[in-house]
């Protein structure tokens, strides 16, 4: 096995090819081979994720924790989800902030040290959703802290949550 | 018994529900002996702004007595001048949280109810402010007040534990994992578990005011967006409450349907559930060969319905897709995941580690059980033969075989055991729905809905019994429309079953009863 590993090292071979597990488009799966470069050189190879459930359903949990799945496996490209927002390099929110969980929202947003980015995760999250002009919910995760990115979908899926992250380093360093 | 029932007059029966009118002096005696004498089972209790109608709040209590497919439903009217109820939580305890709710949500007192703190609102909600009664409005400031959640209206002083090495452990709401909101109070003598608080509604998006706003067809979609891993089976069990209340009954092609993809739900959480407990027990072999099964089942979910979650299927009157078009990918995947989850079950029933952390762990009694009303893998695990499908059969459920499986012992390692015995049945049922062809199209026309109406849906979900209730207004729109998850029956459960284990345990204990937060703060 390690003949294997140093022969891998030396042909320069990744260790995962990529994009297995993903059933996403090529022209999608390129975006998140760019997305693992600039994870490389701007993250030092880590990129770090808090989730905040901010009253989801919590299907955007379950594809959040199936993207650390066998089949996804997403720690290969250096992205993991931490448990303290100290930890974090991004803040990524789900659902459409009920008020009750605001005030741990705003708190765990100072928490997270600068720079910082905060992703709206889902169309609850964007705003509010289904859930869109009920009392007990503020219509979207803009409403409480400052958003970066915006991902739709009720959930996204695994791959949507990738790419959406791919876009949004993306957009931020052109 | 007939002397007391003799207190209740019958109003009205509708399919399988009757309804009882009782005074308000009668009402804890008729509950009492419903729930002691014939050990019914409270399924559900909830109150309803009928001002409109005759000028009456009433307090709904659903029960069921078992082996009959009967709900008897006691009905309290209670005019506004006298804003309060005979509390039942003395002697039906399972009413406890339910009384709680009522309270916050209509302003309804609980005469005599042990414990009258709020149960859905924090402290900075308003007080003297309940959103389910129809003349409710709430200014933008205290609006805003509440959302920043600095302002105390409302005292919300925790139990406290006295006494020598008690030390009490804060947790959450934000906790570390990627896991829904919930605040834990531990009251621990060392390392071991005294007491425990949950404080929950963190997540109380106002879902059931919101069924009122957005209309009966619209509400499918809420009602599937109630709690992410049960999508289908509430929205089964919402459509159900609708279709029996315009008069309608779905096409056998539909229940097959529905009969499919609520199994293909179950079992697509049971192994995932089975998978997780692994993470709590530190085997990430079995953690990971879990997801594995569940991420190849929910890619199943994905090719028959164009969600991974099954949403978008159900609509009220049928279904919108025919899913016994794909035969083979079904029985082809559901095959291959029977393959995988026997590989685990036997990797995990040989792995003495992780048995041993979960025999014994956990223990919930199953007086304690009954008395809280525990439903669903959390009740059979304790001895209760607890399963709407077997005691209230709807869809197909009543041609197919199955067992509603029950273990005696009540701790984690029978919540996984009876999810291992379910995962079985499921399979069987899935491939004996191939068996046999079904008559009728996808879905049959709606009709409107006659003024103040109501009706009880319902179905088992991967979690236990879910139910919806609703009653239109004068014009067919929604009155009221009440759901209960299992989740709001199983948490007060909790604190009895972790009660002396240590606090490493909790989130063990926690993963073998895997309840929704989102279903139960609504």
């Amino acid at each position: 096995m390690i003949k294997e590993i140093i022969k891998n090292l030396a042909a320069k071979k990744p260790a995962v090819p990529f994009p297995q597990g993903f059933s996403v488009k090529p022209e999608e799966a390129v975006k998140i081979v760019d997305f693992q470069k600039k994870i490389d050189t701007i993250f030092g190879r880590s990129l770090r994720i808090r989730q905040i459930d901010a009253g989801s359903c919590n299907a955007c949990e379950w594809e959040c924790t199936a993207l650390t799945n066998p089949v996804y496996d997403i720690q290969r490209f250096g992205i993991d989800f931490v448990a303290s927002p100290r930890h974090a390099d991004v803040l990524l929110v789900t659902g459409p902030v009920a008020r009750q969980m605001e005030f741990a929202l705003g708190r765990t947003y100072l928490a997270t040290p600068e720079p910082r980015l905060v992703v709206a995760c889902g169309d609850c999250a964007k705003d509010g959703g289904i859930y869109r002009g009920s009392y007990a919910v503020t219509n979207g995760v803009a409403n409480v802290i400052p958003v970066d990115g915006y991902i739709a979908g009720c959930p996204p899926s695994p791959a949507a949550i990738v790419l959406g992250l791919a876009q949004l380093i993306e957009k931020l360093t052109k | 018994m007939d002397s007391v029932m003799k207190k209740a007059v019958k109003t009205d029966v509708r399919l399988n529900e009757t309804y009882f009118e009782v005074k308000a002096d009668d009402f804890r005696d008729v509950c009492r002996h419903l729930f002691e004498d014939l050990h019914a089972v409270l399924r559900v209790m909830f109150a309803s702004d009928e001002r409109e109608r005759d000028g009456c709040f009433r307090i709904y209590t659903v029960f069921t007595v078992p082996g009959t497919d009967r709900f008897s439903i006691i009905v309290l009217s209670l005019t506004p001048d006298e804003p309060g109820f005979p509390s039942i939580t003395s002697v039906v305890p399972a009413a406890h949280w339910y009384e709680r709710e009522i309270m916050d949500m209509f302003g309804l007192v609980p005469r005599g109810h042990p414990d009258r703190r709020r149960l859905v609102f924090h402290e900075a909600f308003p007080a003297g402010s309940h959103p389910l009664r129809k003349d409710w409005s709430m200014v933008e400031s205290d609006m805003r007040a509440w959302g920043e959640g600095k302002t105390i209206n409302v005292p919300h002083p925790f139990m406290e534990v006295e006494g020598e090495g008690i030390v009490e452990i804060p947790v959450g709401p934000v906790h570390a994992g990627i896991i829904e909101p919930g605040h834990f109070r531990f009251s621990a003598v060392g390392e071991t578990i005294f007491f425990l608080e949950p404080r929950l509604f963190y997540t109380h998006k106002g879902t059931e005011k919101h069924f009122e706003t957005l209309g009966f067809t619209e509400g499918v979609k809420l009602a599937e967006r109630v709690s992410g891993t049960s999508s289908f089976a509430h929205g089964a069990a919402y459509c159900m409450a609708i279709e029996r209340m315009m008069g309608i009954e779905i096409t056998e092609k539909a229940a097959a349907v529905r009969t499919l993809v609520l199994e293909l739900e179950r079992l697509y959480n049971h192994i995932g559930d089975i998978g997780n407990m692994c993470a709590g027990t530190a085997l990430a072999l079995g953690y990971m060969k879990g997801a594995v099964i569940k991420e190849r089942l929910m890619q199943l979910n994905e090719r028959l319905t164009g969600s991974r979650y099954l949403r978008g299927l159900n609509v009220i009157g049928g279904v919108t897709r025919d899913v016994f078009t794909h035969t083979d990918d079904i029985l082809k995947t559901v095959d291959h995941a029977t393959q995988g989850y026997k590989e685990l079950m036997t990797l995990l029933l040989g792995a003495v580690s992780h048995i041993e952390r979960l025999q014994h762990t956990g223990r919930l009694s199953k007086d304690i059980a009954r008395k809280l009303g525990v439903t669903g893998v959390a009740a059979r695990a304790s001895g209760l033969t607890d399963d709407i499908r077997k005691s209230h059969p709807h869809l197909l459920y009543d041609r197919l075989i199955f067992e509603a499986h029950t273990y005696e012992q009540g701790d984690v390692l029978s919540r996984m055991m009876v999810r291992a015995e379910e995962i079985e049945c499921s399979i069987s049922m899935i491939q004996a729905l191939f068996e046999s062809s079904y008559q009728g199209g996808l879905t049959v026309p709606e009709r409107t809905i006659p003024a103040y109406s109501a009706a009880l849906g319902y179905t088992e979900t991967p979690r236990g019994s879910v139910f919806y209730w609703a009653m239109a207004d004068k014009a067919g729109k929604p009155l009221r429309v009440k759901l209960r998850s299992p989740s709001f029956c199983n948490w007060p459960a909790v604190p009895f079953a972790v009660h002396g284990n240590i606090v490493p345990d909790f989130p063990l204990c926690n993963k073998s009863f895997n309840l929704s937060y989102s279903g139960t703060d609504m």
